[in-house]
This record gives structure tokens, sequence and C-alpha cells, in this order.
């Protein structure tokens, strides 16, 4: 582990905050995770997950914004307190 | 007629004031207000059709502006401007090709950030722009304060501020679009920097895109650079197919993403995203003020926290989902059959009217069966797109999508099919018009070819009639196997279907959850209005000329002299056993049906039910009624009572309890009706879909038919 600590997305809990750190994905998916907000640096908050955890609800520049668990998978970020 | 009076009066004072026909491109954000604004500004104006070569729809209007001709054309909905999706890449390539005058970007103000990001892309494409910033008073309730002058100098364009529901600002927006339009305001294109580094790169593409002048007649030289730096495939294929030296732009593409890439460590496509996002919040950090903190949670965030509840949240859209069927089909249904009953009335005033003879046959049973099987459905398409423009005007669609998702990403399918799904239990002709609710083209066309498939209306009173003769005891329990047997082969198909024909990567879930907003009587007025008018015109057309098509094949030719029977006797019943000879048989349709018959046999099918089975592609409950006929029972109260036909069914030797089985699912799974075929076709914009669901629904009940009444027969069930 180094200093700059980062876990994916999809391992957060509602409730956590957290900074975008890498978007790992290619393709139209990337994109679209880019356009809609996921850039580096960017905080943004877990709301809550749908029934089995799936998908998940996450607030990124001022938007409520759904993803599958399988897309939260693909973003690196850093939990903040 | 108001509009045309206008339109003469144009033509005829134009050249006295110079008024030139100005072009505008209205664009914005999904959720942003764009369509309410463009309705605002078109009224009933409107001319609905499609963008070259795809199934986007493309709305365009024209109206006056003091002595200015301006002919509004409505770009789809989109967050960015990429070549992922059809919307996108037709929004751009309208603005390339058209190249329309001003572009209007319809902004959401409470969610400026995201709304620019869309606008500078849009600047990018070297059209002027000017930029509306709606819900401007939702904005200020949320004590956001915007300095549009400041923002307005900023991005070098006009900011209107709008309320797009109450027709407020529209006047100043439409002045300002006129005065850009005529080169009254300068917008010199004062694109963002995007760093040393991409602006030399930028630099050096340009230059090398500048060596073909003819090229760069066609491509804003600017636009096409920062497409290439971003890797975008579209771009790639222009410069392919229209540089002269396109091997050498793309190698020096090639050769300044390297080095910026190297410098930045990062995708170049990524850079730029950053880069534009990085200058929206440079520009709103000077200009926009939160004047209050917000306290407590929004009325949003508290419906949501209902709606989206982890467990609540199911139950909850269940219960909308019921009261939309309810509202639906109670308040549909009826009105259908007063329809019905209209035609019914007309039918018995032309056969009052008129003498015996084709023209008679041709109008009563050609004609308006015909337009009678068109309107039966309008109210349904009515009151179904009422509540759907409702979900989605509201922002509650999206959120049945994030709940109902997981299950049905299982088969492959979207959280928003469940929609369709459900109102295709009812009637498959809105449900697949529905299926616009799914934006992804391959989500769409998959829950367009499988949802016919459950029980709808027309169905239940077949199996109904079935299940009643055959399993007296438990009916109910049969009748419900059936229903969600409908169900579970849809779902297998949807996860074969995306399998197969429609593998390959999914396209992504992600969107956005707007607030929650009151729909405007307007807007779903409009949408109800544009949907109906489309059913009828578009499939009502088909439906006529197939009903006709079918008409004639089950009358004609018409039996020779000495069989003709009167058709309109009633009491016949006492006087006809199994062998009777009756009209149909000589017609088209039981030649097809007897010729059929060896084929049939294996499912167990007389030929019979094969002239019922294809009676019945005209609409499914059509079979009840051709088997009346077939067996001599044509009185309409004997087929819904405990009667005749049923009493018949029963005793005739050929029928029995396996092949009832067998036949329910090949009703259930075969050719789904006319009508739904026609609007199939509407949706798809090509016959090759209908064709297709024709075909292969033909081919799994046949399959299916004959596997349940062979291994029956196998196991000695068939007696």
């Amino acid at each position: 582990m180094t200093s700059d600590q980062t876990t994916l997305l999809s391992d957060l809990i509602p409730g956590q905050n957290f900074k975008v750190k890498k978007v790992n994905a290619k393709g139209e998916i990337r994109r679209r995770l880019v356009d809609i907000g996921f850039i580096k640096e960017e905080p943004g908050k877990v709301l809550r997950e749908a029934l089995f955890r799936d998908p998940i609800e996450i607030e990124i520049k001022n938007t409520k914004v759904s993803l599958r668990r399988s897309e939260a998978e693909l973003i690196n970020v850093k939990v903040i307190d | 007629m108001f509009f045309k009076h206008k339109h003469h009066h144009n033509k005829h004072h134009g050249h006295h004031h110079g008024g030139r026909k100005i072009k505008v491109a209205i664009a914005g954000n999904p959720n942003a207000g764009k369509t309410t604004i463009f309705n605002a500004l078109t009224g009933q104006n409107q001319k609905i059709g499609n963008y070259p070569g795809v199934t986007v729809e493309k709305k365009s209007g024209h109206i006056f502006h003091g002595r200015h001709e301006i002919e509004l054309v409505d770009l789809p909905g989109t967050y960015s401007l990429s070549a992922y999706s059809i919307e996108e890449i037709v929004s751009r390539d309208f603005v390339i090709n058209d190249k329309p005058d001003v572009i209007i970007d319809v902004m959401d103000s409470t969610n400026l950030e995201r709304n620019l990001y869309l606008l500078l892309q849009f600047q990018e494409l070297g059209i002027p722009v000017v930029g509306a910033l709606n819900m401007s008073d939702e904005a200020e309730q949320k004590g956001l304060q915007i300095n549009n002058e400041q923002l307005s100098k900023i991005l070098g364009i006009p900011l209107i501020k709008t309320v797009g529901t109450k027709g407020l600002g529209l006047k100043e927006l439409m002045r300002n679009a006129v005065r850009v339009a005529n080169g009254r305001i300068n917008t010199t294109f004062r694109h963002i920097n995007y760093g040393i580094e991409v602006e030399d790169a930028h630099h050096k593409i340009i230059n090398s895109l500048q060596t073909d002048s003819d090229f760069c007649s066609k491509f804003p030289g600017h636009w096409m650079a920062i497409k290439l730096l971003e890797n975008d495939h579209d771009a790639v294929e222009k410069i392919k197919e229209n540089h002269k030296h396109s091997d050498q732009v793309l190698e020096e593409t090639n050769t300044v993403i390297q080095f910026i890439e190297k410098h930045f460590g990062e995708d170049s496509e990524i850079i730029i995203s950053e880069q534009r996002y990085g200058y929206i919040h440079g520009a709103l950090k000077e200009t926009l003020k939160h004047s209050k903190k917000l306290i407590g949670s929004t009325t949003s965030e508290k419906i949501d926290n209902i709606v989206l509840n982890k467990y609540l949240g199911i139950p909850v859209f269940l219960l909308i989902m019921y009261l939309i069927y309810q509202f639906t089909f109670t308040l549909g249904d009826p009105l259908g059959l007063v329809i019905e009953k209209l035609f019914t009335g007309l039918k018995a005033i032309l056969e009052n009217n008129l003498p015996q003879g084709v023209l008679l046959d041709f109008l009563t049973g050609g004609i308006i069966d015909g337009v009678g099987g068109v309107l039966v459905f309008l109210p349904l398409v009515v009151f179904l797109f009422i509540c759907l423009s409702i979900l989605e005007d509201t922002g509650y669609m999206a959120r049945a999508a994030f709940v109902m998702d997981k299950f049905f990403h299982i088969f492959g399918l979207h959280g928003r099919s469940f929609i369709p799904f459900m109102v295709s239990t009812g009637c498959a002709v809105p449900g697949v018009m529905s299926a616009r609710v799914l934006s992804n083209p391959k989500d769409r066309l998959v829950t367009i070819l499988v949802s016919p498939i459950m029980m709808c209306s027309a169905k239940t009173p077949v199996i109904a009639i079935l299940t009643a003769v055959f399993f007296p005891k438990n009916a109910g329990l049969i009748f419900w196997l059936v229903w969600l047997s409908g169900w579970i082969m849809a779902f297998i198909l949807a996860l074969i279907f995306r399998k197969t024909l429609f593998a390959g990567e999914q396209t992504p879930f992600v969107m956005e959850l707007p607030p929650y907003r009151i729909p405007t009587v307007r807007g779903i007025y409009q949408h109800m209005t544009e949907k109906s008018g489309e059913y009828i015109k578009k499939a009502g057309t088909v439906i006529l000329a197939a009903s006709i098509i079918i008409w004639f094949f089950l009358n004609y030719p018409k039996p020779p002299q000495e069989f003709s029977t009167n058709q309109q006797t009633t009491n016949v019943e006492q006087t006809v056993d199994n062998s009777t000879i009756n009209p149909v048989e000589f017609s088209y349709g039981g030649k097809i049906g007897k010729f059929m018959e060896p084929v049939l046999k294996p499912a167990g099918f007389d030929w019979k039910l094969g002239v019922a089975l294809f009676a019945g592609t005209a609409a499914k409950e059509v079979i009840i009624s051709t088997m009346g006929i077939l067996y001599g029972v044509d009185d309409e109260a004997e087929l819904d009572s405990d009667s005749s036909l049923q009493q018949k069914i029963k005793t005739d030797p050929a029928y029995n309890k396996l092949m009832s089985v067998s036949l329910m699912f090949f009703i259930m799974i075969y050719i789904p009706c006319i009508a739904t075929l026609a609007v199939v076709r509407k949706e798809t914009g090509t016959w090759k879909w209908p064709l297709f669901q024709v075909v292969y629904t033909l081919v799994v009940a046949y399959t299916v038919a004959v596997f349940i009444y062979q291994t029956g027969l196998f196991f000695g069930l068939g007696v």
C-alpha cells in the first residue's frame, strides 16, 4: 500500500465520501463516466444501493447518478472522512 | 391555418423587409427543459420526422419573429457530443452538414457545471451559440445567484434567463438568437484554453488538416482537431473518407497524442474532458454564488428515501405500474368497446341499406372491420402515453430503472424494459410503442422482439375458453400457469437474443437521476397527441391493409351455389354437425388450412385450427370467432357464454387435454397480431424486424407445441 491509498468505488458503502483518482475503463463506458463527471480529484458521495446491492446511487457534480456495481468497479477512489 | 396565413403574408411582403430565413438548432442536456422551450416556441406548428438514415426522431417547426422566418430544429438531448450514441452523432452531424445560423443551448440553471460541458462542445463546432439559463426560478429558490453578464463575457456568447414552463424570457431569447444569426452580436470564438501542450498539439493538427482546403470548407477544423485528439472514431472515419492526405493527418495526430500522453501520463481523451471541466469550474467560481446553504434534505431526497428505498423500492414501483395498468385498461378497454359498438352499428346500417354482394361484404368485412381494428387500440395508446409521459416528466422513469435493473440485467435487459413488458400483458401495441423508454437500440429491439409473447387482453379470452373446456376443475390455475409461462418464455428468449443476435458489449447503465419536477399539462398533452397521431398514421394504414387481405383469404372464393349457406342464420346449430360443409372451407384460408394439415398434425392440430390460427394473426381473439364459424356457431352471445362452441369442441374427437396444452402454448408464442407487427415496423423503421418476428415466433411456437404433444403422446397422455 502506498501513502496515496485508493480503493474501488464499488467497495464503498452508502454514506461514504470519496475523491475520484482514476477511471480504469475503456471506450464508451469510460467516455460516459468522464462526461458525467468522474474526473480526477472530483469529490462525490455514495448515497444508496438497490436491493441485492446493485445498482448504486452516487452524488457527483451536484447530480445524482446511478451506476451498476460492475461499472463502479472501474473507478479508483480515495475515501475521505 | 393561422400559420399558413402568416406564411403567405410573409412571402408577400418579404422583399420589402428583406427578412431572411434563419435556421436555429435547439440543443441541451436531457431534463434541462429543452422540449418545453421548443414546444413553447413552435406551438402547434411542428413537423415530426426522422434524422436521415436513423430512427432518431427529428422535430422541427416554423415560426416568425418580427419579419424573420425561423426554422427551429430540436436536437436530441445529450450530455456530451462523443461518437458513442446515435443521438450524439446525429446532433453533431446536423450542425456540421446543415450549418444552422445559431444554436440555442438550453441549460438547467440549477446545474450549470454539467450543462456548460455540453455548451462548450457545441461552441467547438464553430456555430454561434446562445445560452438559455433555463429554470432560473428554481435556481433562485435554491439560492443560486448567477452573474450572467460576467459569465456571458467569459464565454463570449449571450446568456438569457428563461423559465420554459411559464414562457418567461423566450422573446428575449429569440431576439438574441436572431441578432446573433444576423451578425449583430459578435460571438467570435473565444474557445477555452486547453493548456500549452494541448494547444500546441491542436495547432499542429490544424496545420496538417489545412493541407486540404476542400476538407476545411466542409468540416470545422478546430472541432476536427479536438475530436482527433480525443481519439473520436467517427472523426477518424471522416478524415479517412474525406481528406486528401488522410494518412499524413492521422500520422501527425498519433505523434502529438503520444507526446501528450507521455507528458501527462494519461489518455489525451481524458485530459481534454478534464480541461473542459476545469475551465467551467474556473468560470463558475467567479460568476456563481450560493446565497444560502440548504438545510436538511430537499423534497426530491425525501421522495427518493421512500421510492428508492432498498426494500420499498420494488413494491412502490409495482404499485405504480399496477395503477398505470388499471388506469390504461379500465378506461381504455370500455372506450375501445364503444368504438367497436359504433362500428358494429355502422355495419348494421350498411347491411340494411345495401344489396347483398361483394361490395357490402368488402365494406363491412374488409373496410369497417379494418378501420375498427385500428381504432379500438386508440384509447389504450392515448391513456398509456399520458401515464408514460407523466413518469418521464416527473423524473420517476430513471428511478424505475434503478429499482428493477438488477433483475432485468440477468436476462441482458435494462431496468426500464419492465415497462414495455408490463404494458404488453395488456396489449402489445402500446407495449411495443412504450419500448421507447429504452434509449439503447439493442435493449429496445430485444424488448420489442420478445414482449408480444406475453399474455395480452386478446389472448386472454382464447386461453380462458380453452382452460374452461379442458380443465374445468382447475381452469384458474392452468390459466395462471400459461400466463406465467408467457413471462418466462419472453425472458428466456431475451437472454438467447442477447447472447446471439445482439451479443457484444453492453452499453453503460450510467445515468442521471434527475430531481423530481411537476409535469406540465401542455407537455403531456403534446406528447400524447403526437404518439396517437403517429399510431393512426403509420401503424393504422398497415393494419387496415392487412385486415382486408385476411378478410379476403377467409371469404374468397365463395363456395359453389349449391352449398352457399346463409351466415346470417342464427339457429343453424340444430341442423349442423361437425361434418357440415361451411363457406370457409372453400376459401383460400380454408385451402391453406387443409394444405397445412400434415404439418400441423405433429402438434395435434387439425385443419380447422389451422384456419383459426391463420385468422388469429389479424387479432388473437378472432381465433374464437373463426372456430365459431367453422363449427357453425355464429352467435356472439353463445360464444361468450358456456355455449355450444365449448360443447362442440369438447365432443370433437380431434380435441383433447394434451392437444389443448400444445394449442395454448402455440397461441401464446406464435406470430404477433398484425397491429403489433405494424407497430414494430413503425418503431424499428424497417420490415426486417417484424418479418424476423413472424419467422422466429412461428418456429419457436411450432417446436414447443410439437414437443409438448409428442412428449405427451409418448407418456400416453393423448386420450
